[in-house]
Order: structure tokens, then sequence, then C-alpha cells
């Protein structure tokens, strides 16, 4: 993996996966080409991790799981936000678009 | 809601779908399948790892933890079931008697009393310089008290009713211990009746007469006399035949005075009256009792009242009188109602328990080190799979634990048990609660000891484990290595500390039975076989008006002597080591003040107890109430007041005490010593007189009549005897009927109950200590035998003789005991001084004991070592060094 990588800042995996859901409910493997895909690889993240936040979000009830088909046909189990997700996910956005305009902002003037 | 088994289903589920498809998609891509998996592996990264972490999401890592621990102490104690009941069993003794020896002592120390803040009260009473007779107050002293003193809030006075106290039940009449105590007593306490409105307040004053008639009933007495009727208040009851109007009850677990006899009591007014105006012999003296003012000390109290004291004793006018009421006492009455003795005795009682208690921990210990050692593989294991230290030592620490728990629920119903036992053999004089009621500090105590059991057994086997390095335990073969030497000398150590406390009980025990041994054998100066006693209950206030002496006594006697097989009866105040009842008085005799103890005796008592006359003679059917008085004395009475100290003779005629007004009671004989309140105490001055001469008039009369001894010599087994003595006591009065038999050989064995208690407990805690420390030095031996079992096999094949063998064992086993029996003598050394109040004819230092508990404790050990020795003897070489 890549040595210029650099650690997430925490929550930052939780609020990227929220947001794929949101879109579309879809099963690990998905999830994890979808990421890989959408931030053009410049986001290195081990697809394993995933899983860790995945109970994570389980536990706290912003996902739900449920058996399905994978595009490809085969049977999968499906994560899909909940409500409580939503929520979640919108406050997160929020609180980093914050973050990132205050960070943005020092930069330019420092 | 998702079991956490579904949970984990499913996420292995999740990971193997994403494994797999990622490998089709290489797959479609070309690459072959064995390098496809090993490729989206490697990009998924450390599988096991994450789905370890995407567990532990679902998971309490502590809490599983721990009950991983438990299920695998469970599991290995199914395993070793032997190791494990072992271990339990010897806990559970220590457990047991400790928890059993604090049962106890919470009962008897550490009861809180059932009155408000019961730390501020203290009693006051007089005394002389040599504080030898502690006296109850006249009421005109109380007064001056009450007006000089500033550091009381209030005080208070009562008084036992003269007598034995009867209330009319029901159905029958009951026993009571009935009280006289001033109206503002309850107030006093803090403590309001449960029932009813109580005694009308009003502070103790001459002519004060609110509550005239009034009588308050304890709880036990409303239950059992009048079967708790709800409409008590109000109701009309008959004391002593005499009618009072209930006006309240009292909560149940309250009474006062406290520590008195075991029956219910009643409480009535006193009304002041023309006895209360003097100070004289016929004016009346009551128990003070007084709440001190918060934040007044007891010395500070103590010096006020010190100084209020020399005005109130410089208003008597007799010169001896003041001298012995100089002095005001001023203590707790917490302090003063356990005796100083019994509280060391429970407490040196509840140290030899706690010293079992160590032992058995001690020896747990050494065992749970053995297994340690024979675990060592399967921790290091543990430890190089990713356990840490921490880890390893709670789960060690969780079997402690674990043993310790089944322990206390065992060693609760041991200690159970020993209570109620040994409640059922103490002698009830010991006045020592031994009920088995479990309040919240022994449940406490026994919580703190399971803990303190565990940690103690456990800790340093787990701490030792947890350091051992990983490995060279790991090694093929490598048991004996130098650190397993060390072990050795540790558990040896251990052992010889086993040895050590366990000689300390022994000659604990030891001391005890020679005590006891020497006070059967004290010459008593009297007979004790043979004759029965009964602790006559006299219902006084069916005899006012006539005389107990001629209606009862009397005629008692003479029916008793009827009876067939009866040698003869006699009548007494109080048999030898009756403990029951006891009169002192002060005397006026030749311008001395005599102290002296009375008592009331028929002349056949002499020829009941075989007592010899020194000088003189003794009561015979001579003295009549209309001939001269008499009186005998006993030696210790002599040799303080004999005229002539050399020739008893000398006392013969002297007047010693006023029968009555106009009947001086004249000194006719002496006779012999005798142990009268305990066998292990010298005589005190005694005088005695004959009940034939007590009339009415007299001014003992009173004393004499409330209680008396009916003693029988009789060859005849006390078993039929005693149902036909007591038909004849009830026909001469209903309540008699419930006067308590005894033999007077159970009386002298009685009387010296507590050291025989001592003993028997002393006889349990050092038998179980000798016995745990002969089984873990057997262990250990065992231990160190199979260890060693392919060196003394090679010992034996490079020309060893089995002899050798044999001594080579029975040396280090000579090396513990020996080390062990030094120390332990230094400790029994110290520890001497907690028993020394028991002994009797023995020094706690004495040789003999000593040295006999060494050499027991050590023959003992030695021929436990025998067995571990002949199997090393018995080695067979081929065998030892073929195995490994």
């Amino acid at each position: 993996m890549g040595k210029e990588s650099r650690d997430l800042f925490p929550g930052a995996l939780e609020m990227m996966i929220l947001q794929t859901l949101d879109r579309r409910p879809m099963h690990g493997y998905a999830l994890a080409q979808r990421i890989k895909a959408v931030s053009d690889e410049l986001l290195q993240i081990e697809e394993g991790s995933l899983y860790p936040a995945l109970q994570r979000m389980l536990k706290a009830g912003w996902l739900e799981s449920e058996r399905g088909l994978s595009p490809k046909g085969r049977e999968v189990r499906i994560f899909r936000v909940t409500a409580a997700g939503a929520k979640r996910l919108e406050s997160e956005r929020q609180s980093f678009e914050r973050m990132f305009a205050g960070i943005a902002r020092v930069m330019e003037t420092a | 809601m998702y079991s956490r088994r579904r949970r984990y289903e499913e996420l292995g589920e999740s990971m193997r779908e994403h494994l797999a498809e990622r490998v089709d998609e290489l797959v479609e891509q070309g690459v072959p399948r064995e390098e496809a998996e090993y490729r989206a592996r490697r990009e998924f990264g450390n599988v096991t790892h994450i789905e370890e972490q995407a567990r532990a999401v679902w998971q309490w890592p502590r809490v599983e933890s721990l009950w991983a621990d438990v299920k695998y102490a469970l599991r290995q104690m199914r395993r070793s079931k032997g190791f494990a009941a072992a271990a339990v069993g010897t806990l559970a003794l220590g457990i047991g008697a400790a928890a059993a020896m604090f049962t106890v002592v919470d009962h008897v120390l550490l009861q809180p009393l059932p009155y408000k803040d019961p730390g501020r009260l203290v009693t006051m009473d007089e005394h002389g310089p040599d504080s030898r007779f502690q006296s109850s107050t006249p009421w005109v002293d109380f007064v001056q008290w009450r007006a000089a003193s500033r550091s009381f809030e209030d005080m208070a006075f009562g008084s036992g009713m003269m007598g034995r106290s009867y209330i009319q039940g029901n159905s029958a009449s009951l026993q009571v211990g009935g009280q006289e105590v001033s109206e503002n007593l309850f107030a006093l306490l803090g403590v309001k009746p449960a029932m009813g409105p109580g005694f009308v307040a009003e502070q103790p004053a001459m002519g004060a007469a609110k509550n005239h008639g009034s009588i308050v009933l304890s709880h036990s007495v409303w239950e059992s006399a009048f079967a708790g009727d709800k409409n008590i208040v109000g109701r009309v009851v008959r004391v002593n035949d005499e009618p009072y109007t209930v006006v309240g009850v009292m909560p149940a677990g309250f009474a006062y005075p406290l520590g008195g006899a075991p029956f219910g009591q009643v409480w009535t007014t006193i009304e002041l009256g023309k006895k209360d105006q003097g100070r004289d012999w016929e004016s009346s003296y009551y128990d003070a009792i007084g709440r001190l003012r918060p934040g007044v000390t007891v010395a500070a109290a103590q010096a006020e009242m010190t100084t209020i004291q020399k005005q109130v004793a410089a208003q008597y006018k007799d010169s001896e009188i003041r001298e012995s009421r100089s002095l005001v006492g001023v203590k707790r009455y917490d302090d003063s109602l356990i005796d100083k003795d019994v509280k060391k005795a429970l407490l040196a009682l509840l140290a030899a328990a706690g010293v079992l208690w160590l032992i058995a921990s001690v020896n747990v210990t050494n065992l749970l080190l053995a297994r340690a050692t024979a675990r060592q593989r399967e921790i290091a294991m543990r430890g190089a799979l990713g356990a840490s230290r921490a880890r390893l030592v709670q789960q060690m620490l969780v079997e402690g634990l674990l043993l310790s728990a089944g322990a206390a629920a065992l060693g609760i119903g041991l200690a159970l048990l020993a209570v109620k036992v040994t409640g059922s053999v103490a002698p009830v004089r010991l006045n020592v609660n031994f009920s088995t009621q479990v309040d919240w500090r022994i449940l406490a105590a026994l919580c703190g000891l399971t803990l303190l059991t565990a940690v103690l057994a456990s800790a340093w086997p787990a701490l030792m484990a947890a350091k051992a390095p990983i490995e060279p335990a790991l090694k093929q073969g490598g048991q004996q290595t130098g650190a397993g030497r060390r072990h050795n000398r540790l558990r040896s150590g251990l052992v010889a500390v086993e040895v050590a406390m366990s000689l300390t009980l022994l000659v604990a025990c030891g001391l005890l039975l020679r005590t006891i041994y020497t006070l059967r054998h004290v010459p008593l100066g009297y007979r004790t076989d043979h004759i029965i006693v009964a602790n006559l209950a006299i219902p006084s206030y069916r005899f006012t008006d006539k005389s107990v002496e001629a209606d009862l006594y009397q005629p008692l006697l003479q029916r008793t002597q009827q009876l067939h097989g009866v040698d003869a009866a006699g009548l007494i105040s109080e048999v030898p080591l009756g403990q029951t009842f006891n009169i002192m008085l002060s005397l006026r005799m030749n311008g001395n003040t005599i102290t002296a103890g009375l008592k009331t005796v028929s002349p056949d008592i002499q020829k009941i107890f075989g007592m010899k006359m020194l000088a003189g003679r003794f009561f015979t059917s001579g003295d009549t109430p209309t001939s001269q008085g008499v009186a005998v004395v006993n030696p210790a009475f002599a040799r303080e007041y004999a005229p002539n100290k050399h020739d008893w003779n000398s006392l013969l005629g002297m007047k010693v005490w006023n029968l009555r007004k106009d009947m001086p009671a004249r000194i006719v004989g002496v006779l012999e010593d005798e142990r009268q309140t305990a066998v292990a105490k010298p005589s005190q001055p005694e005088v005695e007189v004959c009940l034939c001469q007590i009339t009415p008039a007299s001014g003992i009369y009173q004393p004499s009549t409330i209680a008396m001894d009916l003693a029988v010599r009789t060859r005849r087994p006390a078993a039929e005897m005693i149902p036909e003595l007591r038909d004849l006591l009830k026909q001469a009065s209903p309540e008699l009927a419930n006067s308590k038999f005894s033999t007077m050989d159970q009386i002298v064995e009685d009387s010296f109950g507590s050291q025989r208690l001592a003993a028997h407990l002393l006889e349990v805690f050092g038998g179980s200590a000798l016995l745990l420390c002969v089984a873990g030095l057997y262990g250990l031996l065992a231990y160190v035998v199979s260890q060693r079992t392919r060196e003394l096999g090679l010992r034996i094949a490079l020309g060893a003789q089995r002899g050798n063998l044999l001594w080579l064992v029975l040396r280090q086993a000579g090396a513990m005991l020996l080390t062990g029996v030094a120390v332990g003598l230094g400790l029994a050394w110290v520890s001497g001084r907690l028993v020394r109040g028991f002994l009797y004819g023995v020094q706690a230092h004495d040789a003999w004991t000593l040295a006999g508990a060494a050499l027991v404790l050590f023959a003992s050990g030695m021929l436990a070592a025998y067995l571990p020795a002949r199997r090393a003897a018995g080695v067979n070489p081929m065998e030892a060094l073929r195995s490994e």
C-alpha cells in the first residue's frame, strides 16, 4: 500500500460509507470497489477495514443488513442506511464541511 | 433482536463473499486461481485479525474475559477433582472457623445497644478508694448530683423489684424481671413505647405520683403472657398480686437494664417516700444512669462528679461509710455490660481462629504453587500465543476466587453448625449469645474474608507463574530448572510457616488442658458427690404477712427428708460455686467496718457438704428464734478479723451482726475454707446465719428469702430423684415447679465453664492445624520425590544405598520441621500473654507444655514424611532412568 497515504481522521470512513450506501444499498465487496473507484484511487483503504466499520455502524443503528442478490446474481448480504443513519450522515457532513472550510481558510491566509 | 451468534455468522459470510467475489474477478482477468486467492487475501488485509476486530464490536471484552476465565477454571477443577476438593476443604475449614468465631464476637461485643445514641449513656456508682464495692445511690445524693452537675443532659435511676416477680398472664403466671424506674427513664434512653403513651413525663421528685399504678410491659412479656393482645393498653394486670394499669408496650428488642436474667421485663415507677429521705440502712438505693451533654467526654464528667462527690460524701455521718462513698465512677454503659474477662477470652479465640485460617490459606497457596509448576507448559503456551501478563494473573486469581467462594459456601455451613453446637454445650452462665442470626456485619466480614483468602492464596502463585520465562518451559524435558529449585525452597518455607503457627495453637491448647486438669483437682473443702441442688425461685409476694421460714422452708425440709433415699436435706442461700445469688454486707464489728458475704443456711448443710469445723460448733436444732443469736464464719473472715490470729477460738462469742434490733448474733464456730465463687479464686470472708433464726422482723429477712438453694444428699440416681423433688416443690408452691435442678458435680464443672469451652475450641483449632500442617508437609515431600525420581534412580545406579535416600527425604522434612518449631516457639512465647487470663496453676511459658507440643508436632511431621521417604528409597533405577 502507498507509503504516502495518511490515516483518515476518525469518522471519515463511516461518513464515506454512509454517503455511498445512502446513494444505493450494496454489499461489502461492491462498497469497497465503489469507494476505491469514486475516490479515484486517491484514498488507499484496506478493504478489510470496512468490515469492523460496518459492524460498528450496525451496532449504532445507522445501518441495517439483509439478504439480497448482487448484480452478478450471487447471494450476498446487503447493507442499507437507516433513518438514524441518514441523520448522522447529514450532521457529519456539516461538521466536516465546517472543518474543511476552517482549515482551508487557515491555509490561505497563513 | 439479533443474537450474537447470528451477527458473527453474518459477518463471516460477508467477508467470505467479499473474498470470493474478488477471486472470481481476478480469475476472470486471467489470473490463475491460486494466485488470485493469494492476492485477494493480501489485498484484504489480515483476515483473522479483521474478523476479530469486527467481532469485538459486539463484545464486552472485560466481562468476556472474566467469564472465559471462570469457565476455564471450572473445567480445570472438574478435571482435577482431588485437587479441587483438597483446596476447597482446606479453605472451608479456615473460613468456617473464622466465621464462627466472628459470629460469636459480633453477637457479644459488637451489637449496638437498643437506645438512641448509646455512646452518651453512662452509669454513676459511688465507691470507695479501693473500689471493691460499687454502691447504689440514695435519692438524696442523686438530688445533689442533679443540682450541681453541668455535664448531664438528664439523669434517671432505677432498681430491680425486691424478690422474684410474677405477672398473672392470660393462662398462667410468668416470672418476669420487675424494674422500678424513674418516669424519665425511657425519655432519657430515647425510646418510645411501641404501643400506648408510656409514663407521663415528670422529673423525679418527692411526691410525684402521676404514674402511680402504671406499668409498661416489654415486648416478650406482652407476647408470652398476653398473646399479643392488641387492646392491652388500659387493661389492669396483676404483678405479684398487685393491680397495675398497662400504659405501654416497649418495642421488640428493648430491655433495660441489659445483661440481666433472661426473663421478660416490666417497668413501674418509683414513688419516693419516707425511705428516701435519709442515707441510712433503711433507705432505698438505686442505680443511676445519665446521658452526657453533646460534646462532654466521660473523663470530663468523671472529673466533675469527683468534685461534686466530695460535698455529697460529707453528708454521711459515719466516717467509714463516708470513705466507702467518697468517689463516683462514671462509666460508659456499654463498657460496663461486658465482662472484661469474657471480652479478652473471645478476642483471644478469634485470634486463634484467625491463625487457623492463615494456616489453611498458606496450605492452599502451597497447593496452587505446586499446580502452577505442573502447568508451566500450558501457561507458557498461552503467553506465547499472546496472553498478556495481566491476563495470566487474572486467570489465576479468578481460579483462586472460585475456590475461595466454594470454600466460603461450605464454610458457612460448618460455621453455623459449630456455633449451634457450641451454644448448646456452653454453660448459660457465660452469658454469651450463641444465636445463629446473621446480620450485615457478619455477611460483610464473610465476603471480605473470602476475597482476602482468594488473594492471599492465589496471588503469589499467579505472579510467579506470570513472571516465569516462556522459552525454557516450552522446551522439552525442562523440568528441573533453577527456577524449580527456588520454587521448592519457597514451598518449604511456607510449610515451615505453617508448622510455626500450628505450634502456637497446640501450645495454647496444651496450656488450657492443663488448666482444666488442675482446676478439677483443686481441693474444695467440701464434698460434691451425690448432692442434688435445686435453685428455688421463691414467690415472696405470697408470703408477705407470713413467715417464709415457718410456712415454706421448714415444711419443705421436713417433707424432703422423709422422701425415700434422702440422707439429708438443707437450705442455703447459694451453694458454693452456684453463681446465682450472693449478698454482701458491710458490718460494724469492734469499731471496724467489715465486708463479708452473707449466707443463710439450715443446720443440715454441714452434714450434706461434709465441711469441717475448725473451731466451735455449727448450727443445731437448738438454735431457734428465741435462743441466743448465732453466726458461723469461715477462715478468710477469721484471718482478717480475729483478735488473735493464731487462735481462732478468740473469735467465739464476738458479736458480729444484729439479727434483729434486740438480737445480736455471736460467732459460735469457724467453718473450713471453701471455694465459694470460683475454683480458681481464694475464698472471701463469709458469715453464715441460721435459717431458723430469721423472722420477718429481721433486717435480712428479705434478702434471705427471695432466693434459696435446696441441697439434697441422696444415694439414689438424680434422674429418679428430680421428678419426685419437683412434685414436692410444686405442692409447696406452684411457682417452685419451674426451679432449676442440677447436681453439685455439674455445678463445679460449670464453674470453670469458660475454660472448658476455650479448651474445646482450641482442641478443634489445634487438631485441625496439626492435620493441615502434616498434610501440607506430606504433599510437598511427595511432590518433591516424584519430581526427583530420575535423580534418585541415578543415585542408586551410582551406588547409593536405600538408607541414604531415605535419609535424604527425612532430612528435608526435618529441616522444615525444626525451622518451623524454632520460629513457633518464639511465637508461642509472645502470644502467651493472650491466654494468661485463662490459665490456672500453669504459667503461660510453661516449659513442659512447650516441649510437649513441639514434640507432638515434630513426631507427626516425621511420621508423615516417612511415606514419601520410603517411596524414594524404593525407586527402581531402571524405570526411573527410562522415563522421559
